[in-house]
């Protein structure tokens, strides 16, 4: 370091050696760890994957993709994959649309704007443990949920839809993967709400002047003006939100258990991992699955970016 | 799935020591084993290496065993917390030298040992489920007794023969002990059922007249898989397999009619899923009144007496169906030694203790479970459930795979139910097909 | 990506109908009543999860607001009977989340500073991997950690504590946004320190580490909100239920059967896990929505 100090020009030999040092051993902890237990997982995966694996006694017989094979055709994972892109493709959006719009209400000139920005985003903060239980509580089939709709007079309506009145919510094959994507759209809508918020505010004042003047009313203004421009804002939410949504897991197992149930009806890619693992032993399979669930997840980031163009700067 | 589980209520670890003179001790039982343990202590350290030449009636000495057991399990219920502490103050007294240290384990066992196995860090003494015995077996997880059977001639002629089977590898080894047994029959809340019904068909009946009364989400409830329903399968003479047990009978007449006839109680309404009554079990649902009349094992009692100590119920046997004879099904887990469990001759001294006649009437008298030996009294309140020992057929664990007939049986069941179809048909295909798959190797 | 001490401003005139309009008053009436009712719903599942906790066991599947009659039974059982106890639960949380929130902020800070203001071969490169951290879902490396950790003594005992903490013990989410921080930061600041002869730790630790404030403030929070609500790694990776944190009392307490509808003691354990974080909330907005809008990650 006194060789740093003594000299005085920036980019004298030295210097740059005595920084290039600092920088390593600043980054040294970081990078030990992200190499152990990122990169190397990663080959650690895929050779684990290739193997017949006991749980007691490690690597018992060369299989080659046999494991690969054996979960494409499962018909359990079959579903699993089928609840995640269901998951997916109801959920993204729905959350996608109400955090978007809350952004944009908190984003005007309102009174007790920092309140309703708080209170929006209040229920992410939550752990999904505590969350879920609170969630299947009120769903339950003797919950607040039916009692309140009840007392409201909403029955008839529920009923026309093909609900009893006493709807088992979270165990009823029909309707407990849609009762985890109402709670988590409720949950996480706070937080896209922030996502947008932050892209709305790099929407220059101008655009919207401009666009007063030439007399458009505020949905076209919207739809016109702030939806196209916040294209970077939607790649990256959705970008986020399909990742997310394809790693499902928290609520499937804490409403399901390690089955998924009712009737796999919350079995999902990462709990039929989990249950591959821990529940049948099967370290390899589990291990191969979490191969197939990184290249879904990265086709789809893939897909997303060739949808909506290029990525934003950061 | 049945009531394992759950864990709670007991301290974290509970190191029960001697306590001291124990007021039902025999300290007379510690003093032989003093002067015996300088005798045999080099030749129990040997005994691993030494099989054959120790296969003598002396070759294990139990009371010159010392040193610590780490023993896990399961636990549903404070009482059965206190039962087991109760069988293991009355082994300290006994075995004074080998120090039990008790850690319960919480939540979904298989899921929990799993770690445990890989990490070769396996408690010395646990439970197994008959569930999923077979699977652990064929794993290597578990330890073979066969040596320190033969050399403590240890006395297995007491057990119920359809407890002990399950847990014989299919290498003809045995790899536990039954620690206890239970059997299914019929709970039922005596405000609202005078008489127990003694026929399938007078049950239905029954539930007929009780349907929509007092507060009632059903009459019955009951579970959507075999773990209850191949008691009625029996009932109504339908089999899973074939006599010989190698072949699939799922789908034989009498098979699919008791299948669809247990699906025609959810479609009648007169049963119902603890689920749907909003109970976690239909222990649960009894408690809370939502249903009159349940299908359980002794596992019920404990717990209603802890959470829900108003209601009053009774026990009968399970009703007879069509197949003309009494019967039901039974449960049971069994103690064994883990492959890498580092106590194993003081695990073999806790478990030939706590399956043999002493340690297992400790343990009964606790109201949990009944025996899974002869000469073991029956608890008190046990009467209707001990009884159904005698006609009881295997519920679990009785072929290799069985998690995942249970599973296909349940999930097409389940399917049917909740889409309201009512077609026992697609789950005797479902179901069939994975008995095949199981019987096939998997 | 906005900095995280960047104010979120109150622009954007859009729905908003020219003023003077008479249906207007009524209008913007209807608007604040319904954004009123909608975020006081937000807080009516945590309110029921307090009440709930009051109440006996038939009373908590009634609709009351008030516990008829008020008990504390739930709680008792939850602190003395639940295994493991709820005080329990709450050390390990606490424990966990504390050490990984320092070790994010000692580690991150460094790494940050290193990867905005020194100059290394590779740097462009090392940054990238940390990156691309952020891509691999950590289900993949569920089996190969566990794996590791079990060969390394991770999976049992206090060993446990470590494994779960070693896992995230430093995200690319905090390097990240520790490290776009310093770039807004004047290079002339630190080049006067440079100047007097201050090495490069000291230059980092007198000069650069008292502007970063703001983005400590977020990672700080974020990381221990992320931790203390943490589910798959603790989940995995703590095997002894004297080491369970509340998220994994939780579930076990759920799925234990049993326990699964005897609400009171249930929803006790909810507010206990919910109860810290919704207090850090309250002092910590800011931070909360500054750190969440400026990463786009959650915790």
């Amino acid at each position: 370091m006194t060789a740093a100090s003594l000299a005085r020009r920036p980019r004298a030999p030295n210097k740059g050696r005595a920084e290039a040092l600092a920088g390593y051993l600043f980054i040294a902890v970081p990078m030990a760890l992200f190499l152990v237990l990122n990169v190397g997982s990663i080959v650690y995966a895929l050779f684990i994957s290739v193997w017949k694996w006991n749980l007691r006694s490690g690597p018992v017989e060369f299989t080659g993709l046999r494991n690969y094979g054996t979960a494409l055709s499962d018909p359990i994972f079959q579903t699993a994959i089928r609840n995640t892109l269901y998951y997916a493709v109801v959920w993204v959006p729905l959350t996608m649309a109400l955090g978007l719009f809350l952004a944009v209400i908190v984003n005007q000139k309102i009174h007790g704007q920092t309140f309703f920005r708080a209170a929006f985003y209040f229920p992410a903060i939550a752990s999904s443990a505590a969350i879920t239980t609170l969630w299947i509580f009120i769903m339950a089939p003797d919950g607040i949920f039916n009692q309140v709709r009840g007392m409201v007079g909403l029955n008839p309506l529920f009923s026309l839809l093909g609900f009893t009145a006493n709807q088992n919510w979270i165990g009823d094959q029909g309707t407990a993967m849609n009762t985890i994507i109402l709670l988590n759209a409720w949950t996480t809508s706070g937080t896209f709400m922030l996502f947008y918020l932050a892209s709305l505010q790099s929407i220059s004042h101008e655009v919207y002047e401009a666009a007063a003047i030439d007399g458009a009313g505020a949905w076209q203004t919207f739809r016109r003006i702030t939806f196209p421009l916040l294209k970077p804002g939607h790649y990256f939410v959705a970008t986020v939100a399909v990742i997310g949504a394809l790693q499902l897991f928290d609520q499937a197992l804490i409403g399901g258990g390690v089955d998924g149930a009712p009737n796999n009806a919350l079995m999902t890619m990462v709990l039929y991992l989990y249950n591959a693992a821990f529940k049948q032993f099967n370290f390899s399979y589990a291990a191969a699955i979490g191969i197939i669930l990184f290249v879904v997840i990265f086709t789809a980031t893939l897909v997303q970016r060739r949808l909506f163009g290029q990525a934003p700067a950061w | 799935m049945r009531r394992q589980l759950l864990a709670a209520l007991a301290a974290l670890t509970i190191v029960v020591t001697a306590c001291g003179g124990s007021a039902t001790s025999s300290p007379s039982q510690a003093a032989p084993s003093a002067a015996a343990s300088a005798a045999s202590a080099s030749a129990s350290a040997a005994a691993p290496a030494s099989a054959a030449a120790s296969a003598s009636p002396a070759g294990f000495d139990a009371n010159a065993i010392s040193g610590p057991v780490v023993l896990s399990g399961w636990q549903s219920s404070p009482a059965e917390g206190n039962a087991l502490t109760q069988a293991l103050l009355s082994f300290q007294a006994t075995y004074p030298n080998v120090k039990v240290d008790y850690q319960p384990v919480a939540g979904d066992y298989p899921t929990v040992m799993a770690p445990k196995f890989a990490s070769h860090d396996v408690p010395d003494l646990f439970y197994v489920n008959a569930d999923y015995a077979q699977e652990w077996i064929a794993g290597g997880f578990l330890a073979p007794l066969d040596d320190y059977i033969a050399k403590s001639a240890f006395d297995t002629s007491q057990f119920f023969p359809g407890y002990a089977s399950i847990f014989k590898g299919a290498d003809g080894k045995t790899y536990g002990f039954p620690k206890d047994g239970n059997t299914i029959a019929m709970a039922y809340n005596t405000a609202l059922v005078t008489s127990a019904p003694k026929t399938l068909d007078a049950l239905v009946t029954l539930a007929q007249s009780l349907k929509g009364k007092s507060g009632l989400k059903a009459p019955i409830c009951l579970n959507p898989g075999l773990d209850r329903g191949l008691a009625f399968l029996y009932a109504q003479g339908g089999s899973l397999l074939t006599a010989d047990g190698k072949a699939s009978a799922i789908d034989t007449a009498p098979s699919k009619a008791a299948i669809q006839w247990y699906m025609d109680l959810f479609k009648s309404g007169l049963g119902m899923t603890a689920s749907d009554m909003g109970a976690g079990w239909c222990g649960d649902a009894l408690g809370k009144k939502s249903a009159a009349i349940i299908f359980e094992g002794g596992w019920l009692d404990p717990s209603m007496t802890s959470t829900y100590p108003d209601v009053k119920y009774a026990w009968a046997q399970l009703p007879t169906g069509s197949s003309g004879s009494p019967v039901t099904i039974s449960f049971t887990v069994s103690y064994s030694i883990g492959a890498d469990s580092k106590n194993k001759d003081q695990a073999w001294v806790l478990l030939q203790y706590l399956t043999g006649k002493d340690g297992m009437t400790k343990w009964t008298q606790g109201g949990v479970a009944l025996p899974a030996r002869k000469d073991v009294p029956t608890p008190a309140g046990k009467d209707v459930l001990a009884a159904s020992s005698a006609f009881a057929k295997p519920g679990s664990g009785f072929m290799v795979g069985w998690p995942a007939v249970q599973k296909a049986f349940q999930d097409a069941f389940t399917a049917q139910i909740q889409g309201k179809t009512f077609n026992a048909d697609p789950v005797i295909t479902a179901t069939k097909a994975a008995i095949d798959k199981a019987l096939a190797g998997g | 990506m906005t900095s995280p001490a960047r104010p979120i401003r109150a622009d954007t005139p859009v729905a908003i109908a020219p003023v003077g309009d008479r249906s207007w008053a009524w209008r913007r009436r209807l608007a604040y009543t319904l954004l009123i009712a909608y975020a006081i719903l937000m807080f009516v599942p945590f309110a029921w999860s307090i009440i709930t906790s009051f109440k006996t066991l038939p009373d908590s599947v009634r609709l009351t607001i008030l516990p008829d009659p008020f008990t504390l039974q739930g709680w008792d059982f939850a602190i003395t009977k639940l295994t493991p106890p709820l005080p329990v639960l709450f050390f390990n949380s606490a424990l966990i989340a504390g050490v990984v929130t320092v070790t994010n902020l000692v580690l991150g800070s460094l790494a940050g500073y290193a990867f905005a203001r020194l100059r290394f071969p590779g740097r462009e490169v090392l940054f990238l991997i940390v990156l691309a951290t952020l891509m691999i879902p950590d289900q993949l490396r569920l089996v190969p950690v566990y794996l590791i950790f079990n060969g390394i003594g991770l999976t049992k005992g206090v060993g446990q504590y470590l494994g779960v903490i070693l896992v995230v013990a430093i995200s690319g989410t905090s390097i990240f946004l520790i490290r776009q921080y310093f770039l807004t930061i004047p290079r002339e600041l630190e080049e006067a320190a440079r100047i007097d002869g201050a090495g490069f730790f000291t230059t980092f630790l007198r000069v650069m580490l008292p502007l970063a404030g703001p983005a400590l403030g977020a990672v700080a929070i974020l990381t221990f909100q992320g931790t203390w609500n943490g589910f798959f790694w603790p989940l995995i990776l703590l095997q002894d239920q004297g080491h369970y944190t509340l998220p994994i009392g939780l579930l076990f307490f759920r799925t234990a059967g049993g326990f699964a509808t005897i609400y009171p003691p249930l929803m006790a354990t909810v507010v206990m896990a919910t109860l810290p974080i919704v207090v850090l909330y309250v002092f910590f907005q800011r931070y909360f929505v500054e750190g969440i809008a400026a990463t786009g990650v959650k915790g």
